[in-house]
């Protein structure tokens, strides 16, 4: 779930909306980064993720992840409990994310202490776990905050898909990005995101997503940073969702009692 | 020959028009090729093992040396306008092209403040809006003090000190840019606060952009100076003035080629002139000084026969020693350097444009201006000074032959001796004067801060996580605290294993005793888990590599001279075997490694070039006296120069470093043209005449004239060097002249008796 989530969120990022050149075009390109937006997610729901991390030399370090996310509507909890390297097993990893621009509220719990511990809000730049995705790039980012233009419509990997590039009205992280979004189900199937220079910086690629219930949910991606030759792939399996997860599930006490 | 000086006398015009045009392209070539060579890297051989994996460590951890800029406020630096400079200071360096990233400028705006709180850990800067309280900076003051990775690198002990390091991306440094930075940080001083800009780019950049200028300085002082000398011994304002040409036309020609071929000037190529003005006017000494000898004694003779003389004479020893000055030069090609191949290929083609100056242009020249005044007589016919000492002096030497020997042999072992005393120095910042700013600068950064140089220690492992393991942290830790402890000239040390203690230490209320590597790898993988989510900064893969399996221990030092550095490693490598048992290497990256390994290079270029040229100067001597103990004879000189040359070093301390170390060579391609032209001129006499008391006074006078004339106008070229702001420029200045000095004595005192006592051309009775 919390995978879904930030799949959302991926998408979400890619598409927003503005004023563009012309009205008809502006006005679809907004309609579609506010339907990826919007689309519908589980309430909440569990899955394992496999993180791999393969840097330029094709090495590559896998973590896996058990996770859980509940959606309350004004705040969004997650949990997520390490289950390997081993060095790291059974830690925990909890995230409130707000509606408002209130900064998340973070704990990791670490066995080797037994305690938990408060993390400062970092900075939505930062990788997440030293990963090729950044914090930024897994949270839903309001379409508002973008001027979003209709680049066109192509037949991708057998979709139909709009082609959108989003740039941000304050400066950001990226300079602009370009998603193929797929017609009618609302996911991007690839992603590009440009850094400052306006050079490419990264790629994300779904290499596969199904429906589960009423969801779109990409189960396998893959986000290339093309500078620095690096990828991360996440996969989730083991997904189930909408399943009344309780509030106990979100609470440092959870963390400490592992999974 | 003969033919040859014949086309010359006939078509003296077209001979003077073509080397006119080739000139004058030549000036084209550098006029439009012109480029200095002022990036240190490119100076360094790129194939070599320790510079591949320097520059794989390099890339890896991103490790470029730091421009550091200094505010020092004697009042302390806590207080709201020194931190509004720090703040500004950041950000406009920051914005520069020249950095690439925003993390590559560090200072206490911009450094993480890792610290507990009552709840967790926390990430944060120092300070983001200036604090208007003293309370505030009291607690800003207190969070420096006990943070172990800032304290002394961020802020000098007493507190009226702090500094801003900035990485620049690699190979930008230029003039422009120093000018700038120095521009921008002069900005800041005032109201109690001064700046200061140090740092290994500096000092190299500066370097690299001071020696050609300082050459281009040298250079007319150096043609002033020899056309008085000139003057001075050839009497004759058209001879002076072709000797001048000769010279010149040997430069532009040497430089037009090296640059239109695509070679830029490299720090070392800018002595070609200088050498090229002393050794060339050797050559036109040598033909002018017989031209108006012969004129002189041959006035029925005309201009033709007195140049064909001039020529058919000359071409021999002046072709003899211009072939020797040339391999000279050329055995620093086995160096691994290439700027010092380029010196030794283009100075040996100068040397042998000259030569071809000589014998060509020469003659063209008198043919078509005219003679030269005759050698000026003293009083009627009476002999010169060199005819009439020459003799005397000859038989004195003979007279006092065991005591010449015996006082060579203690001169030997005198500076044989001092030899061992030759250090080498592979610092860039003792060529300086010492009241440079670059110095002074550099002394009150390493006074205040923890160094200027960095030696980067490299741990590989083959497993992951191998650096979380706590055996391997705590050998780390006892590596860092005992070379900090042992050698005086490391300031501090900064490694994986900093973040780690400075870690436990605040998860545990910031008790002191904690601040250790903790015992168990979980909690230290854990840390680590929480550092990157808690935002930590990219610097910690500065110091380890993301899979843990390298690590990267910063060293800084005070002070980039070899002895220190030297030092430094010698202590580091104690701890190869015991990192070697727990699965780790242990190796060295880094400008300050890198650079001494260079020098050692050009140490071992040097004494390899220096035994080659021994050698070859012995083949070609026998060979042009078609006898190897002639060979061998001729080479007694050049040895007596080199043994004083080193001896001289070690005794005065001055150590060898790129500059001094091509003394050797230098004296040797130069110094033994005196001994070839004494041999020459003992031959012809002694063939001519059979007669040894004869030959002896002939050879010291005809041949004396003549070597002292170009002992004296080398000397006083390699002197104008001491006005050099370089330190190597002066001692290389002195010490080729006092080499030439030394050649010459010996010539005629050690070479003169062995070969006397060979009894060499002469039957044996």
């Amino acid at each position: 779930m919390k995978t879904i989530k930030f799949k959302a969120r991926v998408i979400a990022i890619a598409l927003i909306s503005a004023f563009g050149i012309s009205e008809v075009t502006a006005q679809s390109a907004d309609e579609i980064a506010k339907k990826v937006y919007n689309r519908t997610t589980a309430k909440d729901g569990e899955s394992d993720m496999t993180m791999k991390l393969v840097n330029s030399k094709g090495e590559t370090r896998t973590r896996l992840i058990h996770q859980f996310f509940k959606d309350y509507g004004t705040v969004e909890k997650k949990t997520m409990f390490f289950k390997s390297p081993a060095d790291v097993k059974n830690t925990a990893f909890m995230n409130w994310t707000y509606d408002d621009d209130k900064d998340d509220d973070q704990w990791l719990y670490l066995p080797a202490l037994k305690k938990v511990k408060r993390i400062s809000s970092s900075s939505k730049d930062n990788a997440f776990m030293g990963s090729d995705f950044t914090y930024e790039d897994m949270e839903k980012r309001n379409p508002n905050k973008d001027t979003h233009k209709l680049l066109r419509t192509v037949k991708y990997k057998n979709e139909t898909c709009y082609v959108i590039e989003s740039t941000p009205k304050e400066e950001g992280q990226y300079a602009k990005r370009i998603a193929w979004v797929i017609k009618d189900k609302w996911i991007p199937l690839k992603i590009e995101f440009y850094d400052e220079d306006v050079e490419l910086l990264k790629v994300l690629t779904i290499t596969d997503y199904k429906k589960i219930k009423d969801y779109w949910i990409i189960v396998n991606q893959e986000m290339k940073n093309v500078q620095k030759n690096h990828k991360t792939i996440i996969t989730l399996s083991n997904i189930k969702v909408d399943i009344g997860l309780g509030d106990t599930r979100f609470t440092q006490r959870a963390m400490q009692r592992g999974l | 020959m003969k033919k040859i000086t014949e086309i010359i006398l006939k078509y003296s015009k077209l001979t003077l028009l073509l080397i006119v045009i080739i000139t004058v392209a030549s000036l084209y070539s550098i006029k439009t090729n012109f480029a200095l060579e002022t990036n240190l890297d490119t100076y360094m051989p790129k194939d070599h093992p320790a510079f591949i994996y320097s520059d794989k460590a390099e890339e890896m951890f991103d490790i470029r040396d730091a421009i550091m800029i200094a505010i020092e406020n004697k009042e302390g630096i806590y207080n709201e306008t020194t931190f509004q400079k720090i703040k500004d200071l950041t950000k406009e360096i920051q914005k520069l092209d020249v950095v690439a990233d925003k993390d590559d400028v560090l200072s206490l705006y911009t450094a993480d403040n890792i610290k507990g709180s009552e709840e967790g850990l926390e990430i944060e800067e120092f300070f983001k809006k200036i604090p208007k309280t003293s309370e505030k900076f009291n607690e800003i003051k207190e969070g420096v003090r006990t943070n172990e990775m800032v304290w002394k690198r961020l802020v000098s002990e007493d507190e009226t000190s702090t500094i801003i390091y900035t990485k620049i991306k690699d190979n930008s440094f230029t003039e422009e840019l120093y000018k700038e930075i120095v521009a921008i940080s002069e900005q800041y001083s005032g109201d109690g606060d001064v700046t200061y800009v140090a740092g290994q780019p500096i000092i190299e950049g500066t370097m690299a952009i001071l020696m050609p200028k300082d050459m281009k300085k040298m250079f007319p002082v150096v043609l002033l100076l020899i056309v008085i000398v000139l003057f001075i011994v050839l009497r004759s304002i058209k001879a002076t003035l072709i000797s001048l040409l000769v010279v010149v036309f040997s430069s532009i020609w040497t430089f037009g080629l090296m640059l239109g071929v695509g070679i830029p000037i490299y720090a070392p190529s800018s002595l070609i002139p200088v050498m090229l003005i002393a050794i060339g006017v050797a050559d036109t000494i040598h033909l002018f000084s017989h031209l108006q000898l012969m004129i002189r004694e041959h006035s029925d003779w005309t201009k033709e026969q007195l140049i064909k003389n001039m020529n058919a004479e000359m071409f021999r020893p002046v072709m003899m020693t211009s072939v020797t000055t040339a391999v000279g030069f050329l055995s620093l090609l086995t160096s691994d350097i290439y700027p010092i191949k380029y010196f030794a290929a283009f100075t040996a083609f100068g040397v042998m444009a000259a030569m071809f100056f000589s014998l060509i242009f020469i003659p063209a020249s008198v043919n078509l201006l005219g003679l030269p005044k005759a050698l000026k007589l003293t009083a009627s016919n009476e002999d010169d000074f060199f005819t009439k000492n020459a003799k005397g002096f000859a038989n004195m030497m003979v007279r006092n032959k065991k005591t010449v020997i015996v006082s060579t042999v203690v001169v030997l072992l005198f500076f044989g001796f001092g030899m061992s005393k030759v250090w080498i120095n592979s610092s860039f910042l003792a060529r300086f004067p010492d009241k440079n700013p670059l110095v002074t600068t550099d002394a009150f950064v390493n006074s205040k801060f923890l160094g200027t140089t960095t030696v980067n220690v490299i741990l590989e492992a083959k497993e992951e996580d191998k650096f979380k393991n706590p055996a391997v942290l705590e050998l780390m830790d006892e590596m860092a605290l005992t070379a900090e402890k042992e050698v005086a000239i490391i300031g501090g040390a900064l490694s994986v294993v900093d973040f780690i203690k400075r870690m436990n230490k605040v998860l545990h209320e910031d008790q002191e005793k904690f601040y250790t590597v903790p015992s168990d790898q979980n909690l230290i993988a854990q840390y680590f888990l929480l550092y990157e989510m808690s935002g930590g900064s990219d610097r910690l893969w500065d110091v380890v590599s993301d899979d843990f399996k390298t690590a990267n221990m910063q060293l800084q030092l005070k002070g980039d001279n070899s002895k220190g550095l030297n030092a430094t490693i010698a202590t580091i490598e104690k701890y190869k075997e015991e990192f070697k048992a727990l699965g780790v290497e242990l190796n060295f990256a880094g400008s300050g490694y890198k650079v001494l390994v260079f020098n050692d290079l050009i140490l071992i270029g040097q004494i390899k070039s220096l035994a080659y040229s021994f050698i070859i100067v012995i083949v070609l001597l026998s060979l042009m006296f078609r006898s190897i103990k002639l060979g061998l004879i001729g080479t007694i000189p050049i040895f007596i120069t080199t043994i004083i040359s080193f001896g001289v070093l070690g005794w005065l301390n001055i150590p060898l470093e790129t500059t001094t170390a091509l003394i050797s060579s230098i004296a040797i391609g130069i110094g033994i043209d005196y001994a070839v032209h004494f041999i020459d001129r003992y031959k012809i006499n002694a063939l001519a005449t059979q007669n040894k008391e004869l030959t002896v006074a002939e050879t010291m006078a005809h041949s004396g004239r003549a070597i002292s004339f170009n002992a004296v106008v080398v000397i006083l070229g390699f002197l104008v060097l001491t006005f050099s702001a370089f330190k190597p420029n002066i001692a290389l200045g002195a010490i080729v002249s006092l080499n030439m000095f030394t050649s010459f004595i010996a010539t005629i005192t050690v070479m003169f008796i062995v070969l006397y006592v060979g009894n060499i051309y002469f039957k044996k009775k």
